[in-house]
């Protein structure tokens, strides 16, 4: 009988502990300012003009970077800057989102530590989703409350839409991990950080043709449908313009299947070996349809595949060799992303489970706090009109412009490939 | 001709997965009267399992059996925690109380392990073929057809041969009478318990070879497959859920073969509303059961 109780106790506070976990209150990850001992924090709050070079008053990323949270410059004392972050870590984001929501509020330790930006310290705070539309409007409505000047926001339409409902274009909306180019509208005060799928899935498209393939098996979940749709669409379009051929488009659930038989079947009667398989599909899905069409014989087909690869651990699965990706960064051993992450690790005792997207979580607190910078202002709405003015900041992820773009910018895109067991960059597009 | 064969076998391979995913779904509602939209989560919890011991580095010759204990025991334990709390409330109470587990697991497994999906290695036979005639056929679908014909054989042999199988199908007719006649309800509900985690489980040793990772909604996918499968058959029909699975596979992989390619992505929806015609020529499945108010 005790033992009954015991585990309808146990069970209990098993569903209270889930329901904490998924309530969307928000959680305050308020990065610490840094303690004692002196240095600068970096330039002075004067507003910049609009094309000034961003080297004159850019925020020094390799100082922030190279803080020591061991001896960290004397703390900021200013009004702090208040990064909201609106994060998905449910299930359908939760990969990137999670890790982001970890990485940011260390970054900002980073900044306190090492001054703070002309003074002021930077204050994160997390909201969770919870992977629903109406969460996503609360966890904005927490975020505006508590004063964020600009938003950190989760990729996909389902939650960033009902955010920017929810700020109605008056704070900066970064939407971090996401390449649809619909969420990009700099009227809306809403921008990608990242490179838009159209130019992703053409940089694809033109790195099958410069591998003089020309013909094309593409699958799609079908016409039009964001991501796992439009993804095919642009690679289909964008090779057939290069002077390839698409010789099968195939249907496929995304996230889901991984039994690919009637499909490779069909394939099988078609294909030649020569031909390169573009999907936007999982790093497992991916694998899985190989070793399909490997077991009718067709072991020389190319894959090639979009960002959606390195989020779900293409270099972690088994059957990977040879396939390509195209990540938002290509990271080596040593550079400044490897470096971050390597030192969040031993600062946290922690591995984050995404690396490439990392970038795009950090950069997108560093423009929001460069836009500051520039405009020597605190209102969102004046903040806003300084991101769109941001040119040629290096970030994380690469060289980022706003100015004269819709909110989405022109990245290059990187082309890696599994060689040797080894994610190589193997071209930029 | 070869093309409709080849289909035939695909669809059996992936039918045989629904078939045993919807006769354990099939077990409970006959004795319980309860959809166990909980069902999937046995491969969920017995995933993570796999996943544990691969990064012990067991194989999949240990991590097969495994899977079969886990899933058991899971399945035990849910309707202790759980069902057995609710046992005699109304069909909507279990239902939610379902509902319930299946939140929670999924809700554990993202608080406590992690939102990613797991990956673990497939076996290296699942995409070998081999020729028949002109037919190619994977390693996997003749396996997946043959393990499970013997699962069900099985199963029909401890249905009808068994003390524990004549008391399953005398609570599954008509619980209050079978009660009388000195069946122990305990036994009969944790048996069927048990039996519903064991075919989950070799339901969920394919599901997750074929799939090659775990996530905390991975069981989901096959919950829904089960219970359409079961509901196809007509709801309570051992016989029914197996024919449900089976037709079920069939009109996925015939579907999506055969569907012209500018709706072919319209592949599931044409597969439900197929389904709902048939609930409307025919609300009791393809088998209809003669039904007694269950406990």
């Amino acid at each position: 009988m005790k033992l009954r109780k015991m585990l309808s106790l146990i069970f209990a506070m098993m569903l209270l502990a889930a329901a904490c976990g998924d309530d969307g209150e928000s959680s305050d990850t308020t990065a610490d300012a840094g303690s004692d001992t002196t240095a600068d924090a970096g330039s002075d709050t004067t507003a910049a003009a609009v094309d000034a070079p961003p080297s004159a008053e850019s925020l020094d990323i390799d100082t922030v970077l190279a803080a020591d949270l061991d001896n960290c410059a004397e703390a900021p004392s200013g009004d702090p800057i208040k990064v909201g972050m609106a994060m998905d870590f449910s299930e359908v984001v939760g990969f990137v989102d999670i890790p982001g929501s970890k990485l940011v509020p260390y970054v900002a330790e980073l900044i306190n530590c090492a001054g703070g930006v002309n003074g002021a310290p930077v204050e994160v705070q997390v909201a969770d989703v919870g992977g629903d539309a109406a969460q996503a409007a609360i966890a904005a409505q927490e975020l505006l409350d508590w004063g964020a000047h600009f938003l950190i926001g989760p990729p996909f339409a389902d939650f960033a839409l009902p955010i920017l409902q929810t700020t109605g274009g008056q704070v900066p909306l970064f939407v971090a991990a996401s390449t649809e180019p619909t969420l990009a509208d700099a009227a809306a005060n809403s921008y990608l950080v990242s490179f838009d799928d159209t130019l992703m899935s053409t940089a694809a498209a033109n790195w099958a043709l410069d591998q003089g393939i020309t013909r094309a098996i593409v699958f799609t979940e079908g016409e039009g449908i964001p991501y796992s749709g439009y993804n095919p669409d642009v690679f289909a379009q964008a090779f057939t313009d290069g002077g390839g051929e698409v010789v099968s488009t195939q249907t496929y659930v995304w996230g889901v299947d991984t039994d690919f038989s009637s499909q490779v079947n069909e394939i099988a009667g078609i294909a030649d070996g020569t031909e390169v398989v573009f999907s936007a599909a999982l790093a497992e899905q991916v694998t899985a349809l190989r070793g399909q069409l490997e077991g009718q014989g067709l072991n020389d087909l190319t894959y090639i595949g979009t960002d959606a690869l390195d989020a779900t651990g293409l270099a972690f699965v088994e059957n990977n060799e040879g396939i390509a990706h195209t990540p938002h960064v290509s990271i080596s051993p040593g550079d400044r992303n490897d470096t971050l992450l390597a030192n969040y690790e031993a600062a946290k005792g922690e591995a984050l489970e995404s690396r490439g997207f990392m970038a795009l979580y950090v950069d997108s607190m560093f423009l929001g706090i460069q836009a500051i910078v520039d405009c020597g202002c605190v209102d969102p709405a004046e903040i806003g009109e300084a991101v769109q003015n941001i040119s040629g900041f290096q970030g994380l992820s690469g060289e980022i412009t706003y100015a004269g773009t819709g909110g989405i910018p022109p990245k290059s895109v990187p082309i890696n490939r599994i060689v040797d067991g080894e994610d190589v960059l193997v071209d930029t597009k | 001709m070869t093309e409709l064969l080849q289909n035939l076998i695909d669809g059996l391979g992936r039918g045989s997965i629904y078939a045993l995913l919807a006769l354990g779904i099939a077990v409970i509602f006959g004795v319980m009267h309860l959809l166990n939209f909980a069902h999937g989560e046995l491969i969920t919890i017995s995933g993570y399992a796999a996943y544990a011991m691969f990064q012990a580095d067991f194989s999949w010759y240990v991590v097969a059996p495994a899977i079969v204990l886990v899933s058991i025991a899971a399945s035990l334990v849910i309707e202790w925690v759980a069902f057995s709390r609710v046992r005699g409330a109304s069909d909507f109470t279990l239902l939610l109380t379902s509902f319930g587990i299946h939140f929670l697991v999924s809700s554990v497994f993202i608080l406590y392990v992690s939102a990613s999906k797991k990956q673990f290695p497939r076996p290296g036979w699942v995409t070998n073929t081999f020729a028949v005639g002109d037919l190619s056929i994977e390693v996997f679908d003749a396996v997946v057809i043959g393990v499970t014909l013997v699962t069900l054989l099985a199963t029909v042999a401890l249905l009808q041969r068994t003390m524990f199988g004549l008391a399953l199908r005398g609570a599954a007719e008509d619980f209050d009478t079978a009660r009388l006649m000195g069946v122990k309800s305990n036994s009969v509900i944790r048996g069927a318990f048990a039996l519903s985690g064991f075919l989950a489980g070799i339901a969920g040793i394919f599901w997750l070879m074929r799939a090659g990772n775990t996530a905390p909604s991975a069981g989901i996918s096959p919950m829904l497959s089960g219970v359409i499968a079961a509901l196809i058959g007509g709801m309570g029909s051992m016989r029914g859920a197996v024919l449900g699975g089976f037709v079920l596979g069939l009109a996925e992989v015939m579907l999506r073969s055969r569907l012209p390619d500018g709706i072919a992505p319209l592949t599931d929806g044409v597969v439900f509303l197929m389904i709902a015609l048939l609930f409307i020529f025919r609300p009791q499945g393809l088998i209809t059961v003669a039904r007694a108010e269950r406990v």
